[in-house]
């Protein structure tokens, strides 16, 4: 047995040892996730403080206070102990930066860049009638437009992969492997060697130009994948909870409804909320298949706004930009207590 | 309470055979064990009865009346599962309620009928938690008065004690004994555990790959079972089984030669089976050595090479009265005969040392 001294000094060296690897995790961590906060700060300052043209001096005297504010902060967590006494540090910590940002920002903000909210002739104003051509749309046409196709596109995956995924999980049928693999398969394939076809198609088909062809084009390619994650979910549920719901007298349907359904719902939400995301973030295929103005996205908006030969206000293509981010931040934020419990088909014990 | 017929019942799944045509009459009110090993056919009777799986041919009977089109939501069976079962999203009330919700029957009843079956299987404290906040124990009484909350003319039991350790399982097996006693409800029990079976059912069934062997009381079954599957599966320790052949009227094991017992042609290989608890230590005429003992509690389980060859012999008592290499000898009051070919037993009393 060692010493009472030698237990100290075991016990004082692995103190340092594990601080030393908490400085180097933090360090690391912080200049890491640096690279991807920078951008969304540039995106938020500007949006709110830039005048035509954009200018960069609220960006640095936001970073300069920011950046020793983060810095104190790893300071603090790396050296008070957990408890009380750290948590109140650190809300006096992030009153002192809240002031700091008020002082150096403060005077240089304002609402001017969000006036396409609220005036449907903005980019008339801006760049002429003769801009891109004629009437430029409200941003809220835009807003609705891409509502309806994100929430439409929605609904349809939903409904088909959550009973795709079910029948395929517990029936069987001929071909039922090779279909699997071929869902795999679709998924594997990059959308965008399939954009001349399928603009051929839905030319074909005659609805070019609609927000209905998008809609479909997205359902068709989200679907493989959706179906193979639903499909997993409904694996993970026991057969036994399905045949006692039929001995207690349900018909299969009820059953499916009111036993089987329930146990997936955080699957039905990861698929929902992805979906709605992949519809709401979709450029490509509302580029090539949307013509008329009425027609136009959030994203065609924004490409629109930004392309112009006179010189573009960067300041409100950033108030665009953060204003097309909100929904999608609103609705992970509200999704992912439930988004986290999901591994690839299934649910975590 | 219903009786229960099946009559020339059989399964098929593409070309395999899950139960080859079984014949089998339920009593109303009897509290029937069907037994075997896994994968001989005794959930797919089960999940027939419940009308889960339809019969590729024969007829189903309850009461008489053939029920081999009528899907399982009509067929008023309660059934509890190995995995219990029960609806992780719902409170242990709605658990136990669901049968009478898809009834239609009104809520102040149905609220009357849960608590009354609540109390009866002891789940009264519990009827708001979720099923995840439940011991094992809990989770099979709920599942257990979940089936039976809509009176039903028949209750399954797949593997319901398997789950539970050891002294919940004995507690539960006399609590499901005496439920089903108390409600008088007709009950089949899949088990491959002999002493569940034995200990809870009034008659068994024991069954092996797709067919029934034999069907009586437990004292049938462990006295004058059918075959040598039926022997070898009921009794522990197991059953000594010694291959032997036959030649004029004398059954020859091992290196030793036995009076044949009754009258009648022996077939020319037969096996002779010895419970381990009919052999004694010390006496008879056959010579062996002892290989190796157990403790077992209050007895001890004797491992012993003998002129006719390996036995295991049970001795009670608690103190052990052999050491292993010891010479001993031994001899037994009774057999079994079998013949070797078609493995079903002889209709005589097999050879016992003189």
């Amino acid at each position: 047995m060692p010493e009472a001294a030698a237990w100290a000094d075991l016990a004082a060296r692995t103190r340092r040892r594990r601080l030393l690897v908490d400085a180097t995790l933090w360090t690391f961590l912080l200049l890491g996730s640096l690279p991807i906060l920078v951008p969304y700060l540039w995106l938020l300052t500007v949006a709110l403080s830039g005048r035509t043209g954009a200018s960069t001096t609220v960006l640095w005297g936001t970073l300069a206070v920011l950046f020793p504010a983060l810095l104190a902060w790893s300071l603090i967590r790396l050296a008070l102990p957990e408890g009380r006494g750290q948590r109140r540090t650190e809300w006096a910590l992030a009153a002192i930066a809240l002031f700091g940002l008020a002082i150096v920002t403060g005077p240089h903000l304002h609402l001017d860049n969000w006036r396409f909210l609220w005036n449907p002739l903005i980019a008339d104003s801006l760049k002429g009638a003769s801009g891109v051509g004629t009437k430029f749309p409200s941003v809220w046409s835009a807003f609705f437009n891409s509502l309806l196709i994100a929430s439409a596109q929605m609904v349809m995956v939903v409904t088909v992969a959550t009973l795709a995924g079910y029948y395929l999980s517990r029936f069987a049928f001929g071909g039922r492997e090779a279909y699997l693999q071929g869902l795999l398969v679709l998924h594997a394939f990059p959308a965008m060697t399939l954009v001349i076809p399928i603009f051929l198609l839905v030319y074909w088909a005659g609805l070019l130009d609609t927000r209905l062809s998008v809609i479909l084009v997205i359902v068709a390619l989200e679907l493989p994948f959706a179906i193979f994650v639903m499909k997993g979910f409904f694996d993970a549920v026991p057969w036994e909870i399905e045949m006692s719901a039929m001995a207690d007298g349900c018909s299969r349907r009820r059953a499916f409804l009111l036993v089987v359904l329930p146990q997936v719902k955080v699957g039905v939400l990861a698929v929902a909320v992805f979906a709605f995301l992949r519809g709401w973030e979709e450029y490509v295929f509302t580029r090539t298949l949307l013509i008329e103005k009425a027609n136009w996205t959030m994203s065609l908006y924004l490409f629109w706004m930004r392309e112009d030969v006179m010189g573009t206000d960067y300041a409100m293509v950033s108030a665009i930009g953060v204003f097309y981010v909100i929904p999608s931040i609103v609705l992970y934020t509200a999704t992912q207590k439930y988004l986290t419990q999901m591994t690839i088909g299934g649910i975590k014990g | 309470m219903a009786t229960v017929e099946l009559d020339k019942v059989e399964k098929r799944f593409g070309e395999v055979v899950a139960l080859e045509p079984v014949d089998l009459a339920i009593r109303s009110g009897e509290f029937l064990a069907i037994l075997g090993p896994s994968g001989c056919g005794k959930s797919t009777t089960l999940f027939l009865l419940a009308g889960i799986y339809a019969p590729s041919a024969g007829e189903i009977r309850f009461d008489g009346v053939r029920i081999n089109e009528i899907e399982a939501k009509d067929r008023n069976v309660g059934i509890v599962f190995q995995s219990y079962a029960l609806y992780p999203h719902m409170t242990v009330a709605q658990n136990i309620g669901f049968p009478l919700r898809l009834k239609r029957v009104p809520i102040d009843e149905s609220k009357r009928r849960v608590e009354a079956i609540a109390r009866l299987v002891r789940v009264e404290e519990l009827l708001d938690r979720k099923p995840a906040q439940l011991s094992g124990g809990q989770q099979q009484r709920v599942a257990l008065a979940r089936a039976l909350v809509k009176e039903p003319q028949l209750l399954l039991l797949d593997e319901p004690l398997s789950n539970l350790d050891a002294g919940l399982r004995l507690a539960m097996r006399g609590e499901i004994r005496r439920l089903q006693r108390e409600l008088g409800v007709t009950t089949v029990l899949v088990t491959h555990d002999q002493i569940e079976a034995v200990t809870m059912a009034d008659r068994i069934v024991c069954m092996s790959k797709g067919r029934i062997e034999q069907i009586g009381t437990a004292d049938d079954l462990y006295a004058r079972p059918a075959s040598l599957f039926v022997a070898s599966f009921l009794g522990s320790p197991p059953i000594n089984l010694v291959e032997g052949t036959a030649e004029d009227g004398a059954v020859r094991l091992g290196e030793r030669s036995f009076a044949a017992n009754g009258s009648g042609p022996l077939p020319q290989r037969v096996v002779v089976g010895i419970r381990p608890e009919a052999i004694r230590l010390g006496e008879g005429p056959i010579r062996g050595r002892i290989l190796d003992g157990e403790p077992h509690g209050r007895e001890w389980i004797w491992l012993v090479e003998s002129e006719v060859g390996a036995l295991r012999v049970v001795e009670p008592g608690a103190a052990p009265r052999h050491r292993a290499g010891e010479q001993v000898v031994l001899g037994w009051s009774e057999s079994l005969l079998f013949d070797a070919a078609d493995e079903r037993r002889l209709q005589m009393p097999g050879p016992v040392p003189s």
